[in-house]
């Protein structure tokens, strides 16, 4: 078993003069949840498609499970589950048709799907046609035909945009159960509160370029700053918000200072959000 | 090979095709139309034997010897005499030779030419030997001795002449194959649009495997259905083999066509749009081979000649290998090339 799940070097790809993906260099642990943030634009699905051997890098190397993409895709294909952004599903077909056929492709045996069905919430329903089902059903489908072959590594395109906060969270909760079980997930998306949930390590992606590659937790250290925000009370009845930057020399005389001249209404505190740091550093927000 | 993974596909590719109401009606209601149109059309043919005849020299009128069922009509060449009893115009020819005066006259006996086409049955040579002998005598009111020269013009098969609902059966089972072919490239152009053909592109199914089940789906559907109706109208009494061979190769060669059609299709109308094109396209020849006289040598170019013809002679005719073979050698090349370039033009919409 290879160290690393992928290892990309110099990756880049245009489309004409638009350099949707500009050399970029990082890599994926085993049993890692990689987040690849940025908006849309940025190179993220670019991206996903070299690593899957949809596209031929223009430059650059891949290796995946340490295979070349450029030269070994084929043996590639067989190891990785991919979880396209837009639904694409035979729709005439029941879920357990669609599973079914997959499983046939993949070479899979011991395959139950109904036991793949109730992971992703599905059970009693894989009788129906797909055509019937609602958006985030398709969804949860979707994901469970990306994982029903066991694979290394799990590529996952914006796997919960557009979805009720139900579907959503039964399909972090396949995202995480997958990382468990040992698969290495490259997980692409533009919610910043999900890869912040779920990812051990984010890419920040910009213009093709990665501009940032951390921890969640290591961002917020050297982009964020902490702050204590209280509600006190005036004189007049009134409500008044102070604000103090925490991890400064003056912060713990500051806070003495606020509870010992005023009535505290409420307080607490707040940290930078990886959108935050996204903004700081890119100076435009992902929605954009 | 991936043969698990392209049978899965194959099994697919027909589940969707009868998934879908318009292909699936279409199918059942073409064979059914075809069926009975076969059916209907008459299972006899004309009695009436028309004769082209050709003579240097003034002779009496034919019309003495004028029987039932026979009509002649006078060409002004040799030449011309020929070319319409090779054409199938006429069931035979007669040459009369610039000496027969002199000859008869003299005590020597002239030679007269037949001509039949490849069709011809003996009962009709003989009977055409015997018509010259009355015409010689009722001209001279005595009996003339002549040799006979026969020369059978266009293919060597012989046969008596064909029904007209015979000679359509190769062009309904080439339209039965066709109608497949709408449906083969309405399945992929629907793979293409609603981008599951991408999740089969990242599985470990390659291009090939999918190109290859694609081809099982669209010669399975299109060659099943056209053996089935040719062997229900009785096309697979004589030479089923060659018969078997050319529905194959065509519905292969067709299936080319699909894989062309669907390349430069974006939904099912634009499918029908194309495939009506490709139809009336191929359809070209289909009067050329089934109705003698009406060919022309650049339908030839059309690959569907050698489709249809090959069936015509073979289930007509009872035509052998060594009738059909230039034509099965040029269904396959032409096979060959438009498969290739279906294929390389979709591998293109693939990526």
């Amino acid at each position: 078993m290879t160290e690393k799940a992928i290892v990309a070097s110099n990756l880049a790809y245009n489309y004409g003069d638009l350099m949707a993906v500009d050399h970029i260099d990082f890599e994926l642990g085993r049993s890692e949840i990689l987040g690849f943030l940025g908006p849309n634009g940025a190179g993220k699905t670019t991206t996903v498609k070299m690593l899957t051997g949809q596209l031929k890098p223009k430059a650059g190397q891949a290796k995946v499970l340490g295979f070349s993409v450029i030269d070994n895709v084929r043996k590639i294909q067989g190891r990785i589950g991919i979880c396209f952004e837009e639904t694409n599903l035979y729709e005439q077909m029941s879920a357990r048709e669609n599973l079914n056929l997959f499983a046939q492709l993949f070479g899979v045996d011991d395959f139950d799907p109904e036991q793949l069905l109730d992971r992703v919430g599905l059970s009693g329903r894989g009788r129906e046609k797909v055509q019937n089902y609602s958006k985030g059903m398709k969804q949860r489908l979707m994901v469970a035909r990306s994982i029903l072959h066991r694979p290394e590594i799990l590529f996952l395109d914006e796997p919960t945009d557009g979805l009720d906060p139900s579907s959503a969270e039964s399909i972090r909760d396949v995202i995480l159960e997958e990382r468990d079980r040992g698969a290495s997930v490259f997980l692409t998306t533009h919610n910043m509160a999900e890869a912040d949930k779920l990812s051990d390590r984010v890419v920040f992606l910009n213009k093709g370029r990665i501009v940032a590659l951390d921890t969640p937790h290591n961002l917020k250290q050297q982009y964020g700053s902490r702050v204590l925000k209280a509600e006190i009370v005036t004189e007049d009845g009134g409500l008044e918000e102070r604000e103090i930057v925490l991890d400064e020399e003056e912060t713990p005389e500051l806070i003495r200072q606020l509870f010992a001249d005023n009535k505290v209404s409420t307080v607490h505190s707040e940290e930078a959000t990886l959108e935050d740091i996204f903004i700081e550093i890119t100076g435009r927000g992902l929605s954009e | 090979m991936n043969y698990r993974g392209v049978f899965a596909l194959t099994r697919k590719d027909f589940f969707l095709y009868f998934q879908n109401r318009l292909f699936a009606v279409v199918t059942v209601i073409g064979l059914l139309a075809y069926l009975v149109v076969y059916f209907l059309l008459p299972g006899g043919v004309d009695q009436t034997l028309e004769i082209g005849f050709y003579t240097p020299i003034q002779l009496p009128s034919l019309e003495k010897v004028q029987e039932e069922g026979l009509r002649f009509d006078s060409f002004d060449s040799e030449e011309e005499l020929r070319t319409a009893v090779e054409e199938g115009d006429y069931i035979a020819g007669i040459a009369f030779p610039k000496d027969l005066a002199s000859s008869a006259a003299s005590g020597k006996r002239p030679t007269v030419t037949l001509y039949f086409p490849p069709d011809a049955p003996d009962s009709t040579k003989s009977a055409l030997q015997s018509t010259v002998q009355n015409w010689g005598y009722s001209a001279t009111g005595k009996s003339v001795a002549v040799n006979f020269s026969e020369e059978t013009l266009g293919r060597e098969l012989v046969t008596g002449p064909i029904p007209a609902r015979d000679r359509l059966r190769p062009l309904f089972a080439v339209f039965l194959i066709m109608t497949e072919t709408l449906g083969l490239a309405s399945l992929i152009t629907e793979e293409i649009e609603t981008k599951t053909l991408k999740a089969l592109l990242v599985s470990p199914l390659n291009t090939a495997e999918i190109f290859l089940a694609k081809g099982i789906t669209g010669v399975g559907l299109a060659s099943i259905q056209a053996v089935f109706f040719m062997a229900l109208v009785g096309g697979l009494g004589r030479s089923p083999g060659i018969v078997l061979v050319s529905l194959l190769i065509g519905s292969a060669m067709l299936t080319g066509i699909a894989f062309l059609i669907a390349s430069v299709s974006s939904d099912t109308m634009s499918v029908m749009a194309w495939g009506i094109l490709a139809l009336i396209i191929m359809m070209i020849p289909a009067g050329g081979v089934l109705f003698p006289g009406a060919s022309a040598g650049w339908m030839r170019v059309i690959p569907s000649y050698y489709l249809l013809d090959s069936v015509h002679i073979a289930a007509n005719f009872g035509a052998g290998w060594g009738d059909v073979w230039p034509h099965l050698i040029a269904l396959i090349l032409s096979g060959l090339i438009i498969s290739g370039a279906g294929v390389s033009v979709l591998e293109r919409r693939f990526q």
